[in-house]
């Protein structure tokens, strides 16, 4: 792995790269070089299976990460193809570089990262039909800025009955009742003063 | 495409003669090894922590109190409910779980009728799954909170024995924010803490990098924050959820590291004096330690005036005169009893009740008098010879006084707890300045790991090459005319009668001789009540040698209350929260007596 990394970095600008175990390398590559890249991996260097396609929201640094996962079966290696993208707040705005024609089953990945995590990929067949979520109105919600607790929440009626207690104020009942509260010396004053 | 991937649809074939992969009957499927299904708890191992249903992203947990589960140290005694009807299956509460108590069984199907059968308490409301071993637990490995403590810079032994600089450096920002992140906020160790110190709430100050809020969060519950901060006995630590997967959070640190990173001069911004009226009223305080000046910044904050009469030269108790400045340097506590005197409070130093006042004119003089003298008497061991032994509490006192003490080449200090490893450490200090090197020798009644010292400050005076004697009785100070050459001890053999009454007992034929020119006894204190005058001790109820007070501090006399050492201890933080239940107790009888003469 390490020396074919070595080949192709004469020619492309690749990152340090992550040996994460004997058969598994991860590696960043530039948005603009990644097709060149995919294709001589996949024609050449007998990486011939797209094992899956996926992102990280990165949303502090405003970035999302596509990770082209592929799988050369001969010699047991896979290499995980990292693409940072800039990330925008609107969803849909963001957009990847569509390898249906490179991988048939690319589609159906892509399609589900549009409909996760908003980033589009113009070209791709069917990419802005639904996938699994019926119906969303919301934030792609495998974006970090969805809020899934208040997303259930406000989407899922509570069972009557329920109730919760806060464990420091459940303690504070039920061990220390009688003494002084924090900020109970101030308000008592401000009663009195009335 | 290679010809192998061609192929090797084909391959699958070569499977037909084994045994089918289906199942017949789909509905007593078993799920996978490892599936998520309904989950367990064991009971003795939750702590009622909250963080399951605090990370829950469906909000199917609820908290809720359990019969026969109470709160304790460590526990609140609330156990997680789920319902199912909400729950994804994601274990990210099995991920969290403080304790491990929290897994997942591989049943997954149960038809009911009734939706409320699907909330439950896993461990509480039995099931069949209960006892299931398949399923999904946290890999070992696996952690969403840090277990490891942020480490704390301290100085070398060779650096900080010639010296009585402070030897812990305090978290960098960095540091800090390791700590403060690995604390889930469940508030379990506000319970422990003597004063209720608002823990969690000041720990995420410390995340935030708010540390003016964090520091108006401290002085809520404790005005000797900055003391606290270094030298208390921290036992919310011993409580701590994180404990029980690793590291306690280092909690007093994260107190001193909010104290030290606001500027001093800040302090009188942020801790104001509330707007209230002033009532008119007056309190004498007795003694300016921990106990006393807590009383008297709580009782000012509400209007009264408070005098606080101070036996010696400056105000802070033990906390000046009996902790060494290694551990809390004077400055530090000097600006902390500045913010308190910004409150109004008047401190007279040199002011000794007894003999410059007496407690009959304080009685007259004042609305209510408030008793927190600490324990300044040395105990003896009355072993023979022992009349010429130091009292530990006498020298460190003189030590911080700024005068001359004997500095001998050889120094035995009895006592195993932490005032014996404060002077012996505090005399390794002035041998190392006098002599450039140490001789100090600890004996102790208790076997090393029966020490009442903290751990730490065992090691740290035996890296400062203090020797400890653990398990040695002493038999008397021997003596050539009126100098002290040494300590004889004995071999304990045991220290408690079967009935668990102190009664040691001694291996005679084990006999050792310490050499020493100075004994140094640090075997307990008591308090000096000869202030109260035949009279009022007379007059007042009183257990076991100690003033009888009820709940709130108060004596059996109507305008008498104590607080502090004097009577119930150990530590700096009770005697805080003391003062703090004794301010509202006085504060309401003066209410009262407001309200007659209206
Ligand atoms: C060597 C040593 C080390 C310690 N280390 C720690 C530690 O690391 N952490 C911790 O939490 N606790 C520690 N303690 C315990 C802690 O210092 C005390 O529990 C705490 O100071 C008690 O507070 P207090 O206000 O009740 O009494 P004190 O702090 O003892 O204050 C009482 C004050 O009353 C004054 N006084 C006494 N009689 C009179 C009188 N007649 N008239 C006027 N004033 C009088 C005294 O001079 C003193 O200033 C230590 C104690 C000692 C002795
Ligand atoms: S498994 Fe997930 S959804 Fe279910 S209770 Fe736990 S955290 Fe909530
Ligand atoms: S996180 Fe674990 S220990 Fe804490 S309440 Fe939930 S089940 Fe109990
Ligand atoms: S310090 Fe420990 S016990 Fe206290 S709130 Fe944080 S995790 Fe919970």
């Amino acid at each position: 792995m390490r020396e074919l990394l070595y080949r192709l970095k004469d020619r492309y600008h690749l990152g340090t790269p992550t040996f994460q175990r004997d058969d598994l390398t991860f590696v960043t590559v530039k948005r603009d070089e990644l097709r060149a890249i995919l294709t001589e991996l996949r024609d050449v260097e007998g990486f011939t299976h797209l094992t899956f396609l996926t992102a990280v929201d990165w949303i502090e640094e405003g970035l999302f990460q596509l990770t082209y996962m592929i799988n050369n079966r001969e010699a047991n290696q896979s290499l995980g193809l990292r693409v940072m993208l800039t990330r925008e707040d609107e969803p849909g705005a963001t957009t990847g570089d569509t390898i249906h024609d490179l991988w048939p089953t690319a589609a159906t990945y892509q399609r589900e990262l549009n409909e996760m995590f908003g980033i589009n990929f113009p070209g791709s067949p069917r990419v802005d039909e639904e996938f699994i979520l019926e119906g969303w109105t919301d934030l792609p919600p495998y974006r970090r800025d969805f809020d899934t607790l208040a997303y259930s929440q406000q989407t899922y009626r509570e069972r009557p009955g329920r109730g919760r207690s806060d464990p420091k104020a459940h303690m504070q009942e039920t061990l220390y009742p009688d003494y002084p509260k924090p900020r109970e010396a101030a308000h008592a004053h401000k009663e009195e003063a009335k | 495409m290679s010809l192998r991937d061609v192929l090797s649809p084909f391959t699958a074939w070569k499977h037909v003669i084994d045994t089918p992969v289906t199942i017949q009957d789909p509905f007593n499927r078993e799920a996978a090894d490892r599936y998520r299904g309904f989950h367990q708890n064991d009971m003795d191992k939750c702590i009622g922590c909250g963080s399951c249903e605090e990370i829950c992203q469906n909000d199917a947990i609820d908290m809720v109190p359990v019969e026969g589960q109470n709160a304790g140290p460590g526990d609140s005694g609330l156990r997680p409910m789920i319902d199912y009807g909400r729950c994804c299956w994601c274990a990210l509460c099995v991920d969290v779980c403080m304790t491990g108590s929290l897994t997942m069984s591989n049943e997954y199907t149960w038809v009911d009728s009734d939706p409320d059968a699907f909330r439950f308490i896993p461990g509480v409301d039995g099931k069949s799954w209960d006892l299931e071993p398949k399923g999904y637990q946290r890999e070992d490995t696996r952690r969403l909170t840090g277990t490891t403590r942020a480490p704390m810079g301290e100085m070398e032994p060779e650096a900080r024995i010639g010296n009585f600089d402070e030897i812990v450096d305090g978290f960098t920002r960095e540091q800090a924010v390791i700590e403060a992140d690995r604390c889930v906020e469940c508030g379990l160790c506000v319970a422990t803490c003597p004063a209720h110190m608002d823990i969690p709430d000041y720990i995420s100050k410390v995340r935030d990098g708010d540390y003016e809020g964090g520091l108006q969060i401290l002085y809520e519950t404790n005005p000797f924050s900055q003391a606290c901060g270094r030298i208390c006995t921290h036992k919310c630590e011993t409580t701590c959820a994180a404990m029980h997967e690793g590291d306690a959070i280092a909690i007093r640190w994260l107190k001193r590291d909010i104290t030290d990173n606001v500027p001093r001069e800040r302090y009188f911004d942020l801790i104001q004096k509330p707007d209230v009226p002033e009532t008119g009223q007056k309190i004498a305080v007795i003694g300016a330690g921990p106990a006393g000046l807590t009383t008297a910044y709580d009782l000012a904050r509400k209007g009264h005036k408070v005098v606080v009469f101070e036996a010696l030269d400056k105000p802070g108790g033990m906390m000046r005169y009996g902790i060494p400045e290694y551990r809390l340097p004077y400055d530090v506590l000097d600006h902390e009893i500045s913010v308190i005197e910004s409150m109004g409070v008047e401190i007279r130093c040199n002011m000794r009740v007894g003999h410059e006042i007496s407690m009959q004119q304080l009685e007259k003089a004042y609305d209510a008098v408030v008793l927190s003298i600490g324990l300044h008497q040395g105990r003896s061991t009355r072993v023979p010879g022992s009349e010429k032994a130091e009292a530990a509490i006498d020298l460190l006192r003189r030590i911080t006084a700024g005068e001359e003490v004997p500095v001998p080449e050889q120094v035995a200090v009895i006592g195993g707890g932490n005032v014996a490893m404060d002077i012996a450490r505090s005399m390794a200090r002035l041998q190392k300045v006098k002599y450039d090197k140490v001789g100090v020798t600890i004996t102790a009644l208790e076997e090393l790991d029966r020490f009442l010292a903290d751990a730490e400050e065992i090691k740290e005076a035996q890296e400062e090459g203090c020797v400890i004697y653990p398990a040695r009785g002493p038999q008397e100070i021997t003596l050539e005319g009126e100098n002290v050459t040494g300590l004889r001890t004995w071999k304990v053999k045991a220290i408690f009668d079967d009935e668990g009454r102190f009664a040691p007992k001694y291996d005679e034929a084990d006999e050792m001789v310490h050499p020493a020119q100075m004994v140094v006894e640090a075997i307990g204190q008591m308090s000096d009540i000869s202030l109260l005058g035949a009279e009022l001790t007379e007059k007042l109820e009183w257990n076991r040698g100690r003033i009888m007070i009820d709940a709130d501090g108060q004596t059996s006399e109507a305008w008498l209350w104590a607080a502090g050492d004097v009577t119930s201890g150990p530590d700096v933080i009770h005697a805080v929260a003391d003062g703090h239940r004794v301010a509202r107790s006085v504060g309401k009888m003066l209410a009262t007596k407001r309200e007659k003469l209206q």
